[in-house]
């Protein structure tokens, strides 16, 4: 007997989700290389229904009754389903001119839906969901695949509804779109189990979110992820708490909330969610680690004004070349180097979405540009034998002078004095500078006592 | 400021493909802002008690987001023609037209609870109207070729618009007329450098008048027009996008917008300067930005004009954190693009108290600290609540 039957036996027989799930996989492995084909030849279309019923039988569950018959017809659906959707995929492998991914997502948007029957209407059981996992997995995988099929053989249509404007939608993401609106009945399925906790679907609501949020990613749609995480807090009485879940479930979670939060601008609260995924995230998972640091570099630099040391950065080489020429710019006061290292990573930073956050350091480069400055000024004159200060009351020609040094500005680009007003009134508006502007005698007065510059030590 | 916009743009040939400059009144800044608002509460209203058919509820399922689209006020279906004077065979025309929607409406629903119609034709209708002005009405059904104007007509409709504009300046007028032309542009399945054009000058005159939500759609429409290469100024546009993200702080979407841009379009002065506005802003340079505000390309002003008071509250907030103990008033005129003392002390007695502006030896001065700096805070916070905006995205 081969893999898929076997496992889709064992799978009722252990009441196994994983097993279900594993039968439910649609890829062939380096152990198995025709799983797939062998499941689809085995039968002619007309005996597959009753050969699936018959494997299920055969597998009594040990200790409880025999699957009500609605319930076992339903599982008899959903594999007859699954093998028509693999006879789709397995013409790909005889290089068929049939072939089509289209043609793949519509036979397993048919399995997610009768799947989805199963549950809501013919009592599919909790212990299963790794199937909706699978499933919802692949519907994802096979959507974009035909999109980018459609986008290869079509030039835009012209739609024939009655519309008032040119073009309703790009349609660029036709297939993924329905994918978000099938996980999302999956999602409520889930979310929505009034059974009690052991029994309950609730323990795959995370899943199930996290994979909507990759899918509203995908396209563009991060709006609807607030929708979800909305849906969530309303019943979040009613859902275990996160501890109970599985680690990965849940720092995928807390990864994309972060994100979420980051898109909106909201650093404070991005970074508490990212810190967490970065603390609970497996130490080996490299690729996943690289991801949420990412987006914690500049949502600490936002937030605490300060730069990943060197310790943090050297596993990751990538980001290593991302993050290094802009950290040092901005540990200098290089606002020149800076506005280069800004230009030169530019196309990387728009597209992870980085790019908005990450501008802000220029203010973080600006104050130790001015820092210097202030250093440079020296201590007055010690007098009754008290310990030297430092100047604090300095022109704001100074800060003037050294503007214009640090951004190379030549004799026709002058910087403006009440331009450098500006720059210093916002860093004492954000806190990294102490002291204030005395206009009339342009002179900026800074705090005594080691605080002119919070948080580094002068 | 507005003006001198006006001005830049009619000179600039690149900016607009129109003729002759139009005589139209600048709004004032408290009036625009009047009208916006008027406008938006209108349009959600109609939004709200615009109850569809179960059939065209059907076709809103298309679409993934919600997009919200702009319907027509009634004011606006009210509109009477300039020209009162017609010929019998032209009432006799309108009154046939007027005719038409209606009973298409009338007979969907009982032919529906028949049996299923079959869907609209496939393909383009081909008009055969040859009147220049038509209203615009909602689609129920698929249009009939003699409601519907071919192309040639279109093109005499918009040179006819252009002039009415230009004449009467009625806004409501003129947006019935362009959506009704964009209708029979869409039916027709027409998608050319004409259609180009249409859109964009309805767009120009929408963010003239404040009218967010219908250059909205004419922006999102632009922007695929220009994927097809159809002609037009989609850099103009590219411009646009961005101040219009800036305003409704739409980060998200903002952040697409500049992924958008190709190196070619980052040189374009128009689209310069609007990444110059949002980098000023993002750093806080309130002196920068209101520099560029002063010297804004094409008609990118009346977007500045939407946001320009919402970061005189931020430079006003960190300016009386900054700056002690006062500072003069024509400090503030300069560095906030006010246009005279007396506007910039207006706008700040409007967010503050009267005892913080004090006159000493002719000189007027804004009395900076704590308190005017606690106001100031607060009255920044309110103005960078979300902008909520109808229409498609």
């Amino acid at each position: 007997m081969d893999t898929i039957l076997e496992d889709l036996r064992l799978g009722h027989h252990k009441g196994s989700g994983r097993h279900l799930a594993a039968a439910l996989t649609p890829i062939d492995t380096p152990r198995l290389p025709n799983r797939l084909k062998s499941f689809y030849k085995r039968w002619p279309a007309a005996q597959v229904p009753s050969n699936i019923r018959q494997c299920i039988l055969q597998a009594p569950a040990r200790d409880s009754p025999k699957l009500p018959k609605q319930e076992l017809n339903a599982w008899v659906d959903v594999f007859t389903a699954y093998w028509r959707a693999v006879g789709e995929i397995v013409q790909f492998e005889d290089y068929s001119s049939r072939a089509s991914w289209v043609k793949v997502f519509d036979a397993w948007k048919e399995l997610a839906n009768i799947l989805i029957r199963g549950y809501s209407n013919f009592g599919f059981q909790a212990w299963t969901i790794p199937c909706l996992y699978v499933v919802g997995k692949y519907l994802r995988i096979f959507a974009i695949k035909a999109d980018a099929e459609i986008a290869s053989q079509e030039s835009m249509a012209f739609a024939d509804r009655f519309q008032d404007d040119v073009t309703t939608d790009f349609g660029k993401n036709g297939k993924l779109e329905e994918t978000a609106r099938i996980l999302n009945r999956m999602f409520t399925l889930c979310l929505g189990d009034r059974n009690s906790i052991e029994e309950s679907r609730k323990w795959g609501v995370y899943y199930m979110t996290n994979l909507l949020f990759k899918t509203y990613f995908k396209i563009n749609a991060v709006g609807l992820s607030k929708n979800l995480l909305r849906a969530l807090n309303a019943q979040s009485g009613d859902i275990p708490p996160l501890g109970s879940f599985p680690k990965s479930h849940i720092v995928t979670f807390k990864y994309y909330v972060g994100v979420i939060y980051f898109l909106d601008e909201n650093y404070v609260e991005a970074e508490q969610h990212l810190a967490y995924a970065w603390d609970h995230c497996h130490k080996n998972a490299i690729k996943n680690r690289e991801l949420i640091l990412t987006y914690l570099v500049p949502c600490h630099l936002v937030t605490t004004h300060t730069l990943p040391s060197r310790k943090l950065l050297t596993p990751f080489p990538r980001l290593e070349k991302l993050f290094r020429p802009l950290c040092d710019c901005i540990r200098k006061g290089d606002l020149h180097g800076f506005d280069a290292a800004m230009s030169a990573g530019e196309e990387e930073f728009v597209k992870r979405r980085i790019y908005l956050p990450l501008e802000r350091g220029r203010d973080i480069a600006l104050r130790n540009l001015y820092r210097k400055v202030f250093i440079a000024g020296g201590f007055e004159e010690s007098k009754d034998g008290q310990p030297p200060i430092r100047r604090t009351r300095i022109p704001v020609a100074e800060f003037a002078a050294a503007l214009r040094i640090g951004t190379h500005a030549d004799d026709r680009s002058r910087v403006d004095i009440d331009e450098v007003e500006c720059l210093l009134s916002n860093l004492i508006y954000k806190g990294l500078m102490k002291g204030y502007i005395a206009r009339e005698r342009g002179m900026i007065v800074l705090s005594k006592g080691g605080i002119a510059f919070p948080g580094t030590g002068v | 400021m507005v003006q001198n916009d006006k001005t830049r743009v009619l000179a600039n040939p690149e900016a607009s493909n129109w003729g002759a400059p139009f005589a139209a009144h600048a709004p004032k800044h408290e009036t625009a802002a009047e009208e916006l608002s008027r406008k938006r509460k209108s349009a959600e209203y109609q939004t709200d008690t615009n109850s569809y058919p179960p059939w065209r509820q059907t076709n809103k399922q298309n679409a993934f987001e919600d997009r919200i689209s702009y319907s027509p006020t009634d004011k606006r279906q009210r509109i009477d023609f300039k020209n009162s004077s017609k010929s019998k065979a032209n009432l006799e025309m309108r009154k046939k037209r007027f005719e038409d929607p209606r009973s298409g409406y009338a007979s969907s629903p009982s032919s529906r609870g028949e049996s299923p119609t079959p869907g609209p034709p496939s393909g383009p209708v081909v008009g055969t109207c040859q009147n220049l002005e038509k209203n615009y009405f909602r689609l129920t059904s698929a249009p009939k070729p003699d409601t519907v104007r071919p192309l040639p007509v279109l093109m005499k409709t918009l040179d006819l618009l252009k002039k009415k504009w230009k004449r009467d300046n009625n806004y409501g007028y003129i947006c019935d007329q362009f959506k009704s032309l964009r209708q029979d542009l869409t039916v027709q399945h027409i998608r050319n450098e004409f259609t180009v054009n249409v859109y964009e000058i309805h767009a120009r005159i929408a963010l003239e008048r404040g009218d967010l939500g219908e250059y909205n759609q004419c922006q999102t429409q632009l922007r695929a027009l220009y994927a097809q290469n159809l002609g037009g100024h989609p850099t103009e546009f590219k411009a646009y996008r961005i101040l219009y993200f800036i305003h409704t702080r739409n980060w998200t979407a903002l952040n697409d917008a500049l992924a958008d841009l190709t190196p070619a379009d980052k040189r374009n002065h128009a689209v310069k300067h609007a990444l110059d506005v949002r980098s000023a802003l993002a750093l806080g340079n309130y002196h920068r930005f209101f520099q560029l505000y002063l010297d804004t390309p094409n008609m990118g002003a009346y977007l500045m004009d939407m946001f320009v008071d919402r970061e005189r509250l931020s430079a006003l907030a960190a300016i009386c954190k900054a700056y002690k103990p006062d500072v003069k008033i024509r400090f503030i005129t300069e560095e906030l693009g006010f246009e005279s003392d007396e506007q910039s002390a207006r706008f700040i007695l409007d967010h503050t108290a009267e005892d913080l502006l004090q006159e000493k030896d002719g000189i007027v001065k804004l009395l900076t600290g704590g308190r005017a700096a606690q106001l100031f805070e607060q009255a920044k916070s309110e103005a960078h609540r979300v902008v909520d905006i109808k229409g498609q995205i």
